[in-house]
Parts: C-alpha cells; structure tokens; sequence
C-alpha cells in the first residue's frame, strides 16, 4: 500500500509535468516548428524537468509484485486518477486546440490517460517519450504500444494491464464521448486508438438501428442479433405462408411446415408425372405432326371431338393444335403467345392442388394406352381426310 | 380472351423457361424418334425430367442457391456414369450431412422448427444453408416450381390433342 501511496504521489507530479509540457508544446506551435525537430530537441529539457528520476526506484521495487495492480484494490484507483486527470488535461486542451487544429484532441484524451497509467508503472523517462511521441507527432497507437513493448518487454504482464485499462477506458468513453468521438474521428490525424474506439461504437451502433430493445428486453450484442434473426425467420415464414396455398389457415409453425413440406413435394411429384407423360407420348405425336403440318386443321378439329379429352380443352383444341403446329414449324415467339393465351383458362386447373398424383406404373401404362389410342384414331382421321 | 393476354414478356421466367424447355425437347426426340419399350421410355424420361429442370434452373440463372445446386447436379449426372455418381454423391451427402447436423442443430431447435430437416432434403442444395436462407430459397423454389408446372402441364395438354 506504501508503494501505491507513492506512485500516486508521483502520478501527481507527472500531472504537473505534464501541464508544464503542455504549456511549452504551445510554446512550440506557436512557433510553428516541426515535430521531427521538437521531438529531438525535447528530449534534454524533458530530461530538465525530470530531474528527480531517483524516485523510480521504489517504482522499479513495486514493479516486482504483480499482484499490487492486478488486484482490486489497486485499479480503480489509477482509474480514478486517470479520469481526474483527463479532466485537468480537457480543461488545457482546449486551450491548445485552438492552435492544433488539425490536432485530434482525441489523441490526447486518449494518450494522457495510458500515459498517466503508464506513469505509475514505469521510469518517466520512458513515458515521457511515449507521451511526447504521442502528442508532437501523429503516431497510432500500434507503434506507441510497440515503442512501449520494447521499452516494457521485461515484463508483459504490464502490457496487459494496460490493454485492460485502455479497454476500461474506451468503455467509458463510449458512455461518454459517444456523440463527440464521430465528429473528432472524421478528422484526417485520427490515432489508432480513436479509430478503434470509433469501431466500436459504430459497430453497436449499426446493431441499435437495426433492432430496437423494448422494455425488458435484453441489449448486449448477443440477445440483439438473435432477436434480428428470429424477425428475419418470422418474416420468411409470412411470405411462404402467402405463397402455399392453404396455409393461412394454420397456425403454428410445425404445421405451417408440414403443408409447406407437402406442397413442395405435390409440386415435385407433379413435374415428375408431367416429364413422364412428355417421354411417352412425344414420339408418336410428333410423327403425326410431321403428317399433319401441311393440312388444313381447323376443319378437322371442327369434325373431331372425340380427341378431345374434356370440355375444358374442347374449346381450347383449335389453339392447341395451332401452337402444336407451330412448335412443329420452329417458331417459337408466337407459340409463346399462344401458350400464354392458353394459360388464362388452363390456370384454374393447373393451379389446383393436387395432393396425390399415382405415379406407379399400372396406372400410368393404362393411361399411355389410352393416349395412344387416341392418337391412333387422330392419326388415321388426319389420314382419311387427306384421302378425302 | 382479352388480346392483351396476347403480349407476353419475352424475358419472363416462365417465357424463358418454356424457350429452353422446348429446345431441349426437340433435341430429345430427335434423338431416338420411334421407341416404344419401357426402358426407352424410362430414359426419356429422365432425360426430359433432367432437361426440365436444367432449363428451369437456367431460367432462373446463378443468382439463388437452389438453381445453382440444381445446375451443378445436372451437370454431375450428365457427366459421369449413374452408378460411380451415385457412391460419390451417397459418401458426400452422408459427410454433409455430418457437417450439418451439427450446424443445423441449433437452427432446428428453435420452437416449432422440427420439420425444417425435412424441407431442406426438399429444395436443392438445401443442406449447406442456415435457416433463413432455407426459408427465402424456398420461397422462391415453390414459385418456380409453380411457372415450371403451369408450363409443362400446358405443353403436355397440348400434345395430347
């Protein structure tokens, strides 16, 4: 506990070093200098403001016992520290900001809290570069975590620490600068760090404008990507129901399923015994139409109404046997007319759900036997009249 | 009959479906013109349920899962001899459906979806999709399904006669 008492003794120093810092990085802009050459010349004076560097003993001592920060007790302290500071640290930013104005203040938000954080833990030395890197020159925070490594590579229990931190952090400034980041993000010097931060938020973002938690409801990312997903599969279900004839009349999924189910397979089963019936009977339907082409048809269809299998297709026979015909001849763009002009009075019928169709064979030799019947005596007409 | 019935969309599913179903079977029957035998009958009739839905699913085009399955086992039966296709696609659908089982098991959870495995065997390349895409692709199956049947049903009636 002595040692955190110190560290945060230091960390408050830090704090006014860092104010002091500030005042003099405004110093340096106004003068309009470049960062290459502040970084460089920065160093020894920094190195002046540091003089009690001693004192990073007992820090380098407490650094020996993880368990100080990674215990309860320890965090939120630092936390509390860091936000305090942060605070401070907006107050003289705005003041800077005026001045850096392509600067992202975010940068510094982001970076006086790791670095406050960073103070407790190591040499000031080192965070004084970090921190100095961080607000002269616009480095993402991958390079500065990198710079850190190095320096940190020791230990990296500390590193994670700081990446717990960092993400403590971001969680509280989503709470709290949520509305504010964007606007900042958009900026072309925007770290990494804000660029994730910035990630995050859009990413929950998208996730409360898709799916709105009512009352009770629960809201972490989870629970809202699941209810999106059973809209979605509700929604689908809404329109197969219009589309299954039947349907709507069932209530229940399970159900609505089954008829679904059904329906799939009449329809199936009925192109099955649709392609079963065009390879039986197209061979000798195509041989009469090579006999019939050439003839006079609406004659013969007038004389014969025993080919016609109902009254439905009774009237419809003089069209058939026209597309039929034409199919004969090749030329398709009319009998796509014809076909559609035939369809209004066939869609009755074929629309109508027809839950079994026999498919064995019996049945269906029966019915070839028929056709070709039918066909023999459309065949032997057709020859007769040509006789005649 | 209105004659407005008379203009139909020349680039509608059903018109472009009837275009490549009647193609195809003129070249069937060009084939082998005159064979009466059951045999022969039953390989027309695979040809022309095959061109049937080759057509359909080119009709509709890459663009659904399902027509790209259906294309995709068209194709494979074209290709390669019934027996050695059907061991193939025996082993692969018993590995997919390994594969699935796992993975549909929890969309087949969810309250009142037991029946879902059953309309997955149904609708074509059923096997490989989650839930929500079963449902959409279904969607549209049926209705394809429906133009396929109206059309073939119209072609057949008009044979008959």
């Amino acid at each position: 506990m002595l040692s955190q008492e110190n560290e945060f003794c230091m960390a408050m120093t830090v704090l006014e070093r860092q104010q002091a810092r500030l005042k003099w990085l405004q110093q340096l802009h106004s003068y309009g200098n470049q960062q290459n050459v502040l970084e460089s010349s920065s160093m020894p004076q920094f190195q002046g403001f540091f003089g009690h560097t001693p004192e990073t003993g007992e820090l380098v001592d407490s650094k020996k016992k993880p368990g100080m920060y990674l215990g309860s007790s320890g965090l939120p302290r630092y936390g509390d520290f860091s936000l305090a500071a942060s605070e401070i640290e907006d107050n003289k930013l705005d003041l800077v900001q005026a001045e850096l104005r392509n600067r992202h203040p975010e940068i510094h938000h982001c970076l006086s809290r790791t670095s406050s954080f960073h103070m407790g833990l190591d040499d000031s030395a080192n965070i004084e570069k970090l921190v100095e890197n961080a607000t002269g020159e616009d480095v993402t925070l991958k390079g500065k975590t990198q710079t850190s490594l190095k320096r940190l590579s020791p230990n990296k229990r500390k590193q994670e620490l700081v990446a717990a931190e960092c993400k403590d952090k971001r969680i509280k400034g989503d709470l709290d600068l949520e509305s504010t980041v964007k606007e900042k993000s958009t900026k072309e010097n925007s770290a990494g760090l804000s660029k994730q931060n910035q990630n995050t938020s859009t990413a929950q973002k998208t996730d409360y404008i898709h799916v709105r938690a009512r009352r009770g409801q629960a809201t972490d990312s989870h629970s809202l990507a699941e209810r999106a997903r059973r809209e979605k599969i509700s929604k689908k279900m809404k329109s197969l129901q219009d589309l299954v004839p039947g349907c709507n009349k069932i209530t229940g999924r399970a159900g609505m399923l089954d008829e679904i189910i059904n329906y799939v397979q009449s329809l199936q089963r009925q192109v099955e015994f649709l392609s079963m019936k065009l390879a039986a009977l197209n061979p000798r339907t195509e041989l009469n139409l090579d006999n019939f082409s050439k003839r006079e048809f609406p004659a013969y269809v007038a004389s014969f109404p025993a080919a016609t299998l109902s009254s439905a297709m009774d009237s419809l026979s003089h069209l058939q046997l026209n597309l039929v015909q034409q199919a004969s001849a090749g030329s398709e763009p009319e009998l796509l007319k014809n076909l559609h002009q035939v369809e209004p009075e066939k869609t009755p019928n074929s629309s109508a759900f027809i839950p079994e169709l026999s498919l064995d064979s019996s049945s269906f030799s029966q019915a070839q036997s028929i056709w070709d019947a039918d066909l023999q005596a459309l065949h032997n007409m057709g020859f007769h009249l040509h006789q005649g | 009959m209105s004659p407005q019935r008379l203009s139909l969309n020349p680039r509608s599913l059903k018109s472009r479906f009837t275009k490549g179903f009647l193609r195809s079977l003129r070249k069937i029957h060009k084939e082998r013109p005159t064979s009466t035998s059951p045999r022969e009958i039953f390989q027309r009739y695979r040809k022309v349920k095959t061109a049937a839905d080759k057509s359909l699913a080119s009709a509709v085009g890459s663009g659904r899962a399902w027509s790209r399955a259906m294309l995709c086992k068209c194709k494979n039966q074209g290709k390669r001899r019934p027996v050695l296709v059907r061991r193939i696609n025996n082993n692969r659908a018993m590995k997919r459906s390994e594969l699935t089982e796992k993975k549909s098991g929890d969309d087949d959870e969810e309250v009142g979806f037991d029946q879902a495995s059953g309309l997955r065997k149904l609708v074509p390349g059923g096997q490989a999709m989650d839930l929500c895409r079963l449902l959409e692709e279904a969607a549209h199956y049926i209705k394809c399904l429906n133009t396929q049947v109206q059309v073939m049903r119209c072609i057949a009636d008009c044979y008959t006669t």
